[in-house]
């Protein structure tokens, strides 16, 4: 709801795969480099677009580290490592305190897998606003792609104090980081009180339940997801297929008895279609083998 | 007693003029539309109350909803309201109401807010003939965006549009809220008082918001379902969701800035959704285009390749009938086709394209689909990103999966009538450039030819 909200709060966090030998050259030839971005053709039309609109004002004030920030991070957003680096490492020389900055280079650093190397900006940029929620998330990645797991773990503990809509993604990144698998489950089920019983969270705990010994936990999940979806015949042979694993052949049985039910409640041009004439042959087929 | 009596009174008095004193700068517009609930917004100069007054005839509001607090972004949810009914409502800072709360608000009072409508979706399940304004890279705030937005209105006439669909981008350069409040507010004013508008998030849009932290632009503006309200599996977030009208099931999908890996949320919600869906046809919308040869080239851009390479596949095997898609600046639509996803050289037509011919009636024939939600059997790929502007510089629109392809601004309608689904792209002039119709065939008697 923040009408003032910056457009430079956008972070580069895509995947891209420059050689980390590239970026320390870059770092050694930073006006070559910059020469290059500046010169260089693109297969995106937005970039030659936004070109056209950034070098005459990069030309004109030479020394405005907010516009190669800018620049670093129109190619950051379009997967051009070296190109952004290098703006921003000239951003850094001008004004190594400018707001974003340090983010913005951590968030580089990390989509281009070298997670050490993200560390040391987003110390910096936590130093500077020990709020920003999006360079704590970005900490937490780096420090579990390091194994830092407790670390991790703290940063996103602290990012969710300032996260209005944590998402889906971030719920399963926490608990990635947790010490066991206990608390994991307790981390996702964090998540689906707050987001709701949403299927990605209970697949993950409901996988966790599972190996934890958790047979009971592990069916409720199903049970829910089986009750917000108008389909509810793939979550009870899932059920069946728990059940059966944990060696309850009965209660198995009874659930593939229910999804074979609810197949047969569907309209007739649903139980026609090849995925659901295959899954009532399976189910059959289970059904029997669990007597 | 007698003083806190003085002071309620005080402040009673006091909101007429506080309503009197504030301007509505934005809005009001409709979001998340379901059956039975509408959430409306708009936004004031000042703070004040958020109140909706509405009802069943214009001059009949008799009912009110209201949100908590104060406030200049007014966020109010109507509930338990009835499926496919229209209704009439008034926002303000305070009820409209008068004291007595028995009179109806009348049309023509003084100092009454305007009155404007809606009319809720159908139940979900049965058919109902819906018409859907797809608009792909609208945002340049110019006389071409405002062109196609005129020749659409003509086009529809009255025909009402039961909802919009923004394929992203949807204001430029940088999808800030002023960019918004120009490219989107102020550029279809009527249409957003009346008809749901939804979306998905295009690259320039990203520029101020960000799907990682829910935040931003682009998330404070739109309200989406993300418990599965309205309809759907439950995604956990506005990035990508989706909702049912009718006998027709939505996905928007995030391209731009949500994990586009098979192992990622946004895959294992999608795989989810698609099986749980009951609706007759489903229609996905994300910004990035599968193919595309016109202002950019899906054999190269990374975004486009992995939303030909992860999702597609979901897709298609879940069943889709229509991808549309922006970002490239023109229109490009393809054959009846199936299973491609590798760069345009390696298209073989003899092997994906599931049904030849343009799809027409009134050319080779509509496309045919069994009813029986068959995987792969075929869907129609559709680029309609010119709604704000066209290429300016020649581009080669060469790719062999489409069928049609004009680089023209224009938008694109959907009508779907029970098993019928009709899809109309109209230029700048009021042209009708290309369309197509899918049917969808009981039993076995979709053909693997056109009739």
């Amino acid at each position: 709801m923040d009408a003032t909200f910056h457009p430079r709060r956008r972070q580069a966090q895509r995947l891209f795969s420059p050689a980390s030998s590239i970026l320390r050259f870059m770092r050694r030839t930073l006006v070559l480099a910059l020469f290059a971005t500046v010169a260089s053709v693109h297969a995106h039309p937005e970039i030659d677009e936004a070109l056209a609109r950034l070098n005459p004002l990069i030309a004109a004030e030479p020394a405005n580290a907010a516009l190669y920030l800018e620049r670093g991070e129109l190619y950051a957003r379009h997967e051009d490592g070296v190109g952004a680096e290098a703006n921003y490492l000239r951003a850094a020389e001008l004004n190594p305190d400018f707001p974003g900055l340090a983010r913005a280079r951590g968030a580089l650093a990390l989509a281009s897998g070298h997670a050490a190397d993200a560390l040391p900006h987003l110390d910096r940029a936590i130093a500077a606003n020990a709020a920003d929620a999006e360079a704590l998330l970005l900490r937490g990645r780096a420090r579990g792609a390091l194994r830092q797991n407790a670390a991790a773990l703290a940063d996103f503990n602290a990012a969710l104090h300032h996260l209005a809509s944590p998402t889906p993604e971030f719920f399963l990144a926490r608990a990635a980081v947790c010490a066991n698998a206990a608390d994991a489950v307790a981390s996702l089920d964090e998540g689906i009180a707050r987001l709701g019983s949403v299927v990605t969270l209970e697949l993950r705990a409901l996988a966790l339940e599972e190996q934890l010994g958790r047979v009971d936990a592990a069916v409720a999940r199903l049970d829910r997801l089986a009750a917000q979806s108008e389909r509810r015949e793939t979550w009870l042979k899932r059920r069946g297929d728990v059940l059966a694993r944990a060696g309850r052949a009965g209660a198995a049985r009874a659930a593939y008895t229910a999804a074979v039910a609810a197949i047969a409640e569907l309209p007739r041009w649903l139980q026609q279609s090849p995925d659901t004439t295959r899954l009532l042959a399976e189910l059959r087929r289970l059904t029997a083998s669990n007597s | 007693m007698k003083l806190r009596s003085l002071l309620l009174g005080l402040a009673l008095g006091a909101l007429p003029m506080l309503h009197a004193a504030t301007t509505i700068v934005r809005g009001p517009y409709l979001q998340s539309a379901t059956p039975n609930s509408m959430v409306i917004r708009w936004r004031t100069d000042a703070t004040e109350g958020s109140v909706v007054t509405y009802g069943l005839a214009r001059n009949e509001l008799t009912s009110s909803e209201k949100a908590q607090g104060v406030t200049t972004e007014h966020i109010v949810q109507l509930s338990n309201l009835k499926p496919a009914t229209k209704y009439f409502y008034a926002v303000s800072g305070a009820p409209l109401a008068a004291p007595d709360g028995k009179k109806a608000v009348a049309e023509d009072a003084p100092g009454r807010a305007p009155i404007n409508s809606f009319t809720t979706p159908p139940a979900v399940g049965p058919a109902k003939p819906t018409r859907v304004w797809v608009l792909g890279d609208p945002g340049t705030k110019n006389d071409i965006q405002r062109a196609v937005r005129d020749q659409y209105l003509k086009f529809t006439g009255s025909r009402a549009t039961d909802l919009a669909i923004l394929l992203g981008d949807n204001a430029y350069p940088d999808g800030t809220d002023a960019d918004y409040q120009k490219a989107i507010f102020e550029m279809y004013p009527e249409t957003l008082r009346s008809v749901p508008f939804w979306s998905c998030l295009g690259n320039h849009d990203g520029k101020s918001a960000n799907s990682i932290t829910q935040s931003g632009v682009y998330y404070d503006i739109f309200t989406f379902p993300t418990r599965g309200q309205a309809g759907g599996v439950a995604s956990g977030t506005e990035a990508y969701f989706s909702f049912d009208y009718a006998n027709i099931h939505f996905i928007s999908l995030d391209s731009h800035d949500s994990d586009r890996t098979l192992e990622g949320p946004m895959a294992q919600w999608l795989k989810a959704d698609l099986a749980a869906t009951r609706r007759d046809w489903i229609v996905a919308f994300f910004h990035h285009p599968t193919y595309t040869h016109g202002t950019h080239n899906s054999d190269r851009e990374k975004q486009l390749i992995e939303m030909r390479q992860v999702f597609l596949p979901i897709l298609e095997a879940g069943g889709v009938d229509v991808v549309a898609t922006g970002h490239s600046h023109v229109y490009e639509r393809s054959f009846f086709v199936d299973g491609h996803y590798g760069s345009s050289e390696t298209f073989d037509a003899a092997r994906f394209v599931k049904q030849k011919g343009n799809g027409r009636t009134d050319g080779d024939g509509a496309y045919r689909k069994p009813r029986t939600r068959a995987p792969h059997a075929g869907e129609v790929s559709v680029v309609t990103g010119s709604a704000g502007h066209a290429s300016a510089k020649p581009v080669t629109l060469d790719h062999p999966v489409f069928v049609a392809a004009f680089n023209e601004p224009g938008s694109s309608v959907l009508d779907i009538d029970g098993l019928k689904l009709e899809f109309t792209f109209i230029n700048d002039k009021g042209e009708k450039r290309d369309w197509f119709s899918i049917v969808k065939v009981e039993g076995s008697a979709a053909s693997a030819s056109s009739p």
